[in-house]
């Protein structure tokens, strides 16, 4: 069964629902028209951009190109996290680029090549739209844990100190904002799973089951990719703070002042 | 008292802290040895915390040196630094939920591990610093900063610590108290390097280190009480 496909009278029928929220949110006294314009106009063009790139991908379905796609997606997540935690690049690129490589590689290959065992495991039709959804869960994952522990670390900077003082570590002095942190980041997939279901039908679900797939398949991939979601999380942020730690303080195990960007 | 044959503990060499600038000190010269009790005083913002805070290496040096028993004060040696001293500033972080957690925090960590003190040791110590044996179950948040300040002491006294940084250790304390912590430092295997006010505290001490604009301004020596 195919998916029946949205004509584009029907799309700007689809884009006629925003005027609701816009005039509410115009009567309540929010002036958020110009966001709301550029947000939907954003939207549109990115999706429309990915369309075209997986349309390509998918009918070249060449390993160098998806290997290509895969790279410049976790850059763009790297800058994106670093950005929205409000770190600066120069200290922090590198360790979170090779924690989101290598626990979403790690979790894609394991999800195609041991579990769904497709013909060719780079095959573009799995392991592009997998490893985006793995990296796009790794990605708020990340951006809660680094921004959580640096700022907790500044805040608590004397008592970080203290625990320095009294014979810690560097590593056993952070290791208290280092648990919070992980533990805010990986909470929401843990959350997110005891409740699939009941609260939600979770969105990669409902777009197999409207593309056509059997339910039990489509219940199967959803089992299948929020473990991925969970395992890829947890190991990002464990390995990416662990590394971070490295560049962030200076030879006396005291914290750079420069490490974070200045917020407006 | 006169320490010119025990080992130097302390030596700031020509020690300049500049910040944006600012320059916080000014080229500080000065030797601690074994077992003295130094003070340093001088107006708000004459830069006696940061002294503390360069030896502890909380704060870099922009020029000079200091060295820690003769070897100069890097990333290695900041670690036997911090092994030996003691900071106690004006409302210490205690860092845990009781003050027995407190007490024994540094305990769980690998450089004390296996040194744990008992109940009778940890009451001993307390004693010794005027505080009933019943605050070890008091919450650490809701003690006085006076009391704050002496826990943290027994913590220092409890680790075996034989450098003691000071920051206005005996303004929050009542008179008995102050006669235990000057009691404390009657030891003479203890080293002070401390900052205060207090004309009691600064009779008490060896010497006095003026401080003026980031400038070492005037060195006194009192007879030892």
């Amino acid at each position: 069964m195919d998916t029946l496909d949205i004509a584009l009278p029907q799309m700007a029928v689809l884009y006629g629902l925003c005027l609701a929220p816009w005039l509410l949110l115009w009567l309540i006294g929010l002036r958020l028209s110009r966001d709301i314009v550029i947000s939907i106009l954003r939207m549109g063009v990115q999706l429309a951009l990915v369309g075209f790139y997986l349309k390509t991908l998918f009918s070249l379905n060449e390993p160098w190109l998806n290997a290509l796609w895969i790279l410049v997606m976790l850059a763009v997540a790297d800058l994106s996290i670093l950005q929205r935690a409000g770190l600066k690049l120069r200290f922090f690129v590198l360790p979170t680029f090779i924690a989101i490589a290598l626990s979403t590689l790690f979790a894609t290959f394991y999800l195609v090549v041991l579990v769904i065992q497709p013909p060719h495991f780079y095959d573009a039709r799995y392991i592009v739209p997998l490893a985006g959804m793995i990296l796009g869960n790794c990605l708020q994952g990340n951006v809660i844990a680094l921004e959580r522990f640096y700022s907790t670390l500044r805040k608590n900077e004397q008592e970080y100190m203290t625990f320095l003082l009294l014979g810690a570590t560097r590593w056993e002095a952070v290791r208290p904002y280092y648990r919070v942190a992980v533990k805010a980041a990986v909470s929401p997939s843990i959350a997110s799973m005891s409740t699939m279901g009941l609260v939600s039908l979770p969105g990669m679900m409902t777009g197999q089951i409207l593309g056509g797939s059997e339910p039990w398949v489509a219940v199967k991939y959803q089992i299948a990719i929020m473990i991925c979601i969970f395992t890829s999380t947890t190991l990002a942020c464990v390995i990416n703070l662990k590394l971070s730690l490295r560049n962030a303080f200076n030879a006396y195990d005291v914290l750079k002042d420069e490490v974070m960007e200045l917020r407006k | 008292m006169t320490y010119p044959t025990m080992p130097a503990i302390i030596r700031f060499d020509h020690a300049t802290v500049t910040v944006r600038d600012k320059t916080i000190l000014s080229g500080i010269s000065f030797t601690l040895r074994l077992g003295e009790k130094a003070v340093l005083c001088g107006k708000s913002g004459s830069g006696k915390s940061t002294v503390l805070k360069t030896l502890l290496g909380l704060q870099g040096l922009t020029g000079g040196s200091i060295f820690f028993q003769e070897k100069p004060l890097d990333a290695v040696t900041i670690q036997a630094v911090r092994r030996q001293t003691a900071y106690i500033g004006q409302e210490p972080v205690l860092g845990a939920d009781t003050v027995r957690d407190a007490l024994l925090l540094p305990f769980q960590f690998k450089a004390h591990r296996g040194h744990k003190p008992t109940d009778g040791q940890l009451k001993a110590v307390l004693a010794q610093l005027h505080l009933p044996a019943a605050i070890l179950d008091q919450e650490s948040g809701r003690i006085s900063g006076g009391e704050k300040q002496r826990v943290a002491l027994a913590r220092g006294l409890l680790l075996g610590k034989n450098l003691y940084l000071l920051d206005e250790v005996t303004s929050a304390l009542d008179s008995e108290s102050k006669q235990a912590v000057f009691a404390v430092f009657a030891d003479p295997k203890l080293t002070v390097l401390s900052v205060a006010h207090d004309p009691e505290w600064l009779e008490r001490c060896d010497r006095v280190l003026a401080l003026e604009e980031g400038r070492l301004t005037q060195e006194a020596c009192h007879g030892h009480a």
